[in-house]
């Protein structure tokens, strides 16, 4: 190439240099006019930033606008987006909470996240037509310990050292008092159900009982792992059945 | 993938006036039934199996035909194609049928990091390669024709060796693609770095556009901004009214995508949109 012969970038060098300063504002890119690449910058920010917010509710309402901005700012530093579809954006916000604020009086923000994020799964996944309790009728008493319930796709089953589901239940508007952490740990269920979406929180031995189902427990390795007696059992049974959780059984 | 129960309208979307199908517009469509032409959807909302708004959209589907218009895809990106990302739009094409599937002229991902905007391409000719044979194997994976949109523009490539509309032609000549002719975004684009917005749809293959898009635009100081968040203004219709005369009667959406009004605001513009068609189409009677 010849001295005078202006250099001309490539393809994947153009667009390299205009991602750069898309994320640097300090960084030089070939276009014209330059100062525009604010327009971008901002649309690629707002666009990030709305997804989160649509998928953390709860948490921006508990930190206030102004720091869960701040938050944003610097999960998309840590975590940028990977996908063309705008709903994983908040997929590493949990484990990025956790690693910020591990440790503070704040950390139980994480497991308030794991909860919302459990939420957005739920409401995409696929919400099968609920077996009836009636089809334990079909299979001798014998064989009723050794069945393999299948339980619906949405159904997703948190557990926090934090009183989480109380925050959530309590923070569905404006202006709700803080929760007393010292309530302790709870557990429950995120789950679909139709076009609702339900966050419910659960006794231990109940949500036990449902990790072990969903972990493909036989129905009497599960009542075991749970603890339970005979009359928790009979209304774990119909609990599962009666709430449309058992998709199928094997 | 689940086949709905009942089977959408068949045929080609008509040439006529159709509306985007909202979150907020829904219940409302599915139950009012309003008389508009078809709806368009945005492709990525519906990638996932289950959800309220894929049942929406089936319940819509079976009253009335459907476009599938996606943002995510960045056929231009020189990283390439997320083939997750293809993979669901095949999925979504599957079971929703649509009538028509369109895409843009873009990028969107650099470094490992997705940036969820279109972003502007250089007009050259490695570009028009690169975006032609992403968007044949795009066209070769789903087994459908894609229509391909041009964005709304705020800077140029000095780099950049074609107009926007040679661009655009030669991309729909080697990959057989149709076009998406965003007038909102041809006016948009020719106020911000200067060039005549007839000149841009006269530089097109007319035979190649497929579908019109019509939108609003903000003012910021001296750059118009493409928010698709208000009436189409009337220095666009003129526009459009241009391009149909030329091209001929198309598909033609209303794309009103932020500040989204009452369903009755986007079925008034259709309306306006439809007779301009209507006009069209008497004089070339």
């Amino acid at each position: 190439m010849q001295s005078s012969e202006k250099y001309v970038a490539s393809l994947r060098e153009m667009q390299s240099a205009f991602a750069a300063a898309l994320r640097d504002p300090a960084v030089a890119c070939a276009v014209l006019p330059a100062e525009n690449l604010s327009i971008y910058r901002n649309n690629a920010a707002v666009s990030f930033r709305v997804a989160l917010e649509g998928s953390y509710p709860v948490v921006r309402r508990r930190v206030g606008d102004d720091y869960f901005r701040q938050l944003t700012w610097q999960y998309r530093e840590r975590f940028p987006s990977r996908s063309g579809d705008l709903h994983w954006i908040g997929q590493d916000f949990p484990a990025f909470l956790f690693e910020h604020l591990q440790g503070s009086e704040y950390a139980w923000l994480a497991d308030l996240a794991r909860l919302e994020w459990a939420r957005s799964q739920a409401a995409i996944a696929k919400v099968e037509p609920p077996m009836l309790a009636d089809v334990l009728g079909r299979f001798a008493p014998g064989q009723l310990e050794h069945l393999v319930f299948g339980l619906q796709p949405s159904l997703q089953l948190i557990a926090s050292d934090f009183p989480i589901f109380s925050v959530w239940l309590a923070n569905q508007a404006d202006n709700a008092s803080p929760v007393d952490q010292s309530v302790g740990p709870e557990c429950g269920m995120v789950r679909a159900r139709s076009d609702l979406l339900e966050v419910r929180p659960l006794e231990p031995r109940l949500f036990s009982y449902l990790c072990a189902l969903e972990a493909g427990a036989p129905l009497g390795e599960a009542v075991n792992t749970a603890g339970l007696d005979q009359s928790a059992l009979v209304s774990a049974l119909g609990f599962v059945f009666s709430e449309g959780l058992v998709s199928s059984v094997r | 993938m689940a086949r709905l129960e009942s089977r959408g309208v068949p045929g080609p979307i008509p040439a006529c006036a159709g509306i985007g199908f909202r979150s907020v517009h829904h219940h409302e469509l599915v139950a009012e039934r309003p008389a508009v032409g078809w709806i368009e959807a945005h492709t990525e909302n519906y990638f996932h199996e289950g959800g309220a708004a894929g049942r929406a959209l089936e319940r819509a589907r079976a009253n009335y035909p459907l476009s599938l218009h996606g943002v995510g895809l960045g056929l231009g990106s020189a990283e390439g194609v997320d083939r997750e990302h293809l993979i669901r739009v095949k999925r979504a094409i599957a079971r929703f049928e649509p009538a028509l599937v369109s895409e843009h002229a873009c990028w969107g991902r650099a470094g490992g990091e997705f940036f969820n905007d279109l972003l502007p391409l250089p007009y050259t000719d490695e570009a028009v390669e690169l975006l032609a044979r992403q968007v044949g194997e795009a066209q070769d994976f789903l087994g459908a024709p894609l229509l391909i949109e041009n964005v709304s523009a705020y800077v140029s490539f000095e780099h950049s060796q074609l107009k926007e509309w040679e661009f655009l032609s030669a991309v729909a000549a080697i990959s057989g693609c149709g076009l998406l002719l965003d007038v909102n975004n041809v006016y948009v684009s020719s106020k911000n770095l200067g060039f005549d917005a007839q000149a841009f749809i006269d530089g097109l293959p007319a035979d190649r556009v497929g579908e019109i898009h019509l939108a609003g635009h903000a003012q910021s100081g001296n750059l118009l901004i493409d928010d698709h968040g208000s009436q189409v203004c009337e220095a666009v219709w003129q526009l459009y009214r241009y391009a149909v005369s030329r091209i001929g009667a198309v598909p033609t959406l209303i794309e009103w995508d932020t500040h989204i009004p009452a369903l009755s605001t986007l079925v008034a513009e259709s309306r306006r949109a439809d007779a301009i068609l209507g006009e069209v189409r008497g004089l070339a009677a």
